[in-house]
């Protein structure tokens, strides 16, 4: 996957272009707006990482030159403003999805891949891994060939895992993956163990193998 | 009691006791003048008789004296004082007692004394007076009249200008960005009172226009840095060389930076109710909306084995989903944090009231404090914005919320 990260903060771009590089994916990075319409005007990327408080203007300008130049790019807009306004703009003028900072790396590459995998794939696509194989239009998860029944929310464990596949997801990101922050609740925790003990001993019956690697008391990897 | 009527009533005292006095005067004065005019004719008519007496040495007779009755009488007095005395006077054509003046005095008449007594009618000076007392009393109702209605229609509309004002200043309010103008007065008082007012009003709303974008912007500036944060950490614990005692230590900051941000996000959510920035509304059913969050919690209330309790009627309010959601999402989370394990949340919602009771501590809240930003019972682990921000969401809406205490139940009612 070809990837643009248009975000001016350093700290931020250079972790997140470590994130992603690191899973194989190709990234390319900028810090203003103008490299930005210059870098889309020549190249093609699969999906922009788009920050839109920019130090020389909005980030909707790129969206505004994609959807006048016909471009077909994922946009992922990342903002420090939680603005019902924004986020309507920006999906209006042909934005994806829209994150609001601070978030979790791990959420943003799952983010991205649910809109990469849904505008390459059209919605009728099926995910593989390993043996695990995901009809992601009717939400059916089969293993091995044997249908795996799933409550939503393990469902969605498993996509958020496997989309970081291999990378270590803290219990924070998970929470708030699947809780959002309406759930600031200490006790969440618990619920992330259960839910995992249970989507774990699905995943074993069937494939005899354990996918869930625990580390410490901060998270859980999935190989 | 108005401006306008203490002005009235006071002018209208003094000139009506000014009015009194003055007429009380007059009258006394012209009393005083006509008697003496009286005494003076007496006294005339009382030489006219000596004069008489002198030359025709006998006593005239009564009629001879015009309208005056005269009267004498012997005595055997050698000395007598002339004096005068208020006396009735009997009108011989009309018949009838009038008030009178009359003088006696000693004449002698061929070496026999007689006292005279001459009584004037004082009809005529009464009648001035009348008349006077008359034009005193008309030109006080006159004057009394004018007063009123100059009072009424001219101080009115003097005033205009600064009920105007007064007006304005009343539905001022420092969140919107609508400023008091300027009006034109004759009145230079009324005209400084108005420009005072206007730049007033306009600094104040530009002082918090800017606090208002410096809360905003300080709130969403340390976004970014807690973007990094979290970011930072998500790569550092890629890392599986670090110990467990260094995980449990970047676990600790997670929780942190979580906290961090969502007390952000709080304080963000606080500035946009003040500020009105979610002004869509839409028809909402709130027993819905209570339906859909009890299904969200549905794994936490099972978790501590709490009862939940519901009888929720239809209730339809026209409010913003996302301020409604959150203050559903708040009584739940509420209720359910401040449970102990086995406990029971009990929801009604009836008429326009919705009330969440739960059990818990069995010492009631403090329900003036409860209310206020980052106000804390011991045990909360939350950010102390929840119960602000349900007011505040509250408020906005009109909406109104309390707190009881009954029977071991903490109750949280909202009247919509």
């Amino acid at each position: 996957m070809k990837l643009l990260i248009v975000e001016d903060e350093q700290g931020l771009r250079e972790t997140i272009e470590k994130y992603f590089t690191e899973e194989g994916s190709i990234c390319e990075v900028c810090g203003d707006l103008k490299t930005a319409l210059k870098k889309i005007a020549v190249y093609e990327y699969d999906c922009i990482l788009l920050d839109i408080g920019l130090p020389d203007g909005e980030g909707f300008a790129v969206l505004e030159y994609l959807k006048s130049s016909g471009k077909n790019e994922c946009v992922l807009i990342i903002s420090a403003r939680n603005s019902l306004d924004d986020k309507i703009k920006g999906l209006n003028i042909g934005a994806d999805d829209f994150i609001t900072k601070p978030f979790h790396l791990a959420e943003l590459k799952a983010r991205l891949m649910a809109i990469f995998r849904r505008k390459t794939f059209g919605s009728s696509s099926t995910l593989d891994y390993n043996e695990i194989s995901i009809d992601l239009l009717g939400r059916n998860v089969r293993v091995k060939g044997d249908a795996l029944i799933l409550t939503k929310k393990e469902y969605d464990m498993l996509l958020y895992f496997i989309a970081n596949k291999g990378r270590v997801i803290s219990k924070n990101a998970i929470a708030e993956h699947l809780w959002g922050d309406e759930m600031d609740m200490l006790d969440s925790f618990d619920f992330i163990y259960t839910h995992i003990k249970n989507l774990r001993k699905k995943l074993m019956e069937l494939s005899g193998k354990d996918f869930f690697t625990t580390i410490y008391g901060v998270g859980y990897k999935f190989v | 009691m108005k401006l306008a009527a203490h002005y009235n009533k006071a002018s209208i005292i003094i000139s009506v006791s000014v009015l009194l006095a003055s007429g009380l005067v007059y009258y006394l004065t012209i009393n005083h003048i006509a008697r003496q005019q009286l005494d003076s004719d007496l006294s005339e008519e009382v030489g006219e008789v000596i004069n008489y007496v002198n030359l025709n040495q006998r006593l005239p007779r009564s009629v001879e004296f015009d309208e005056d009755l005269t009267s004498f009488v012997k005595t055997n007095l050698t000395k007598y004082d002339t004096h005068f005395f208020d006396a009735p006077y009997a009108n011989p054509k009309e018949k009838k007692i009038e008030q009178g003046r009359a003088v006696t005095a000693l004449i002698k008449v061929k070496g026999e004394n007689y006292i005279v007594t001459i009584i004037e009618s004082r009809e005529n000076t009464e009648y001035l007076i009348q008349i006077i007392s008359a034009i005193t009393l008309l030109l006080t109702a006159v004057l009394l009249t004018i007063l009123i209605i100059t009072n009424r229609y001219v101080l009115n509309g003097l005033w205009k200008p600064f009920y105007y004002i007064l007006q304005q200043v009343k539905k001022f309010n420092i969140a919107d960005t609508s400023r008091i103008d300027t009006i034109e007065s004759r009145v230079d008082e009324f005209k400084e009172l108005s420009d005072a007012v206007s730049k007033m009003s306009s600094r104040v709303t530009t002082d918090y226009q800017g606090l208002k974008t410096f809360t905003e912007n300080a709130s969403h500036e340390m976004m970014t840095p807690l973007a990094i944060i979290t970011s930072k950490l998500d790569m550092l614990i890629q890392d599986e060389k670090l110990s467990s005692d260094q995980f449990a230590q970047i676990t600790d900051i997670y929780s942190a930076a979580g906290r961090l941000s969502r007390l952000n996000q709080s304080l963000l959510l606080l500035v946009k109710i003040d500020n009105n920035l979610l002004r869509d509304t839409e028809d909402l059913d709130i027993k819905t909306v209570t339906l859909e969050k009890a299904q969200q919690f549905q794994e936490m209330i099972g978790n501590k084995n709490i009862e939940l309790d519901m009888s929720l009627d239809s209730l339809q309010v026209n409010a913003s989903k996302y301020l409604i959601d959150v203050l559903i999402n708040n009584l739940f989370s509420n209720a359910i944090r401040h449970n102990h394990n086995g406990g029971r949340i009990k929801i009604t919602l009836s008429g326009n009231q919705l009330c969440f009771q739960n059990s818990g501590d069995n010492k009631p809240l403090d329900e003036n404090a409860i209310f206020e930003r980052f106000y804390k019972s011991g045990s909360s682990d939350g950010t102390g914005l929840g119960l602000a921000i349900m007011k505040n969401i509250c408020t906005f809406y009109h909406f109104e919320i309390k707190y009881q205490f009954r029977e071991g139940m903490h109750c949280f009612l909202v009247a919509f």
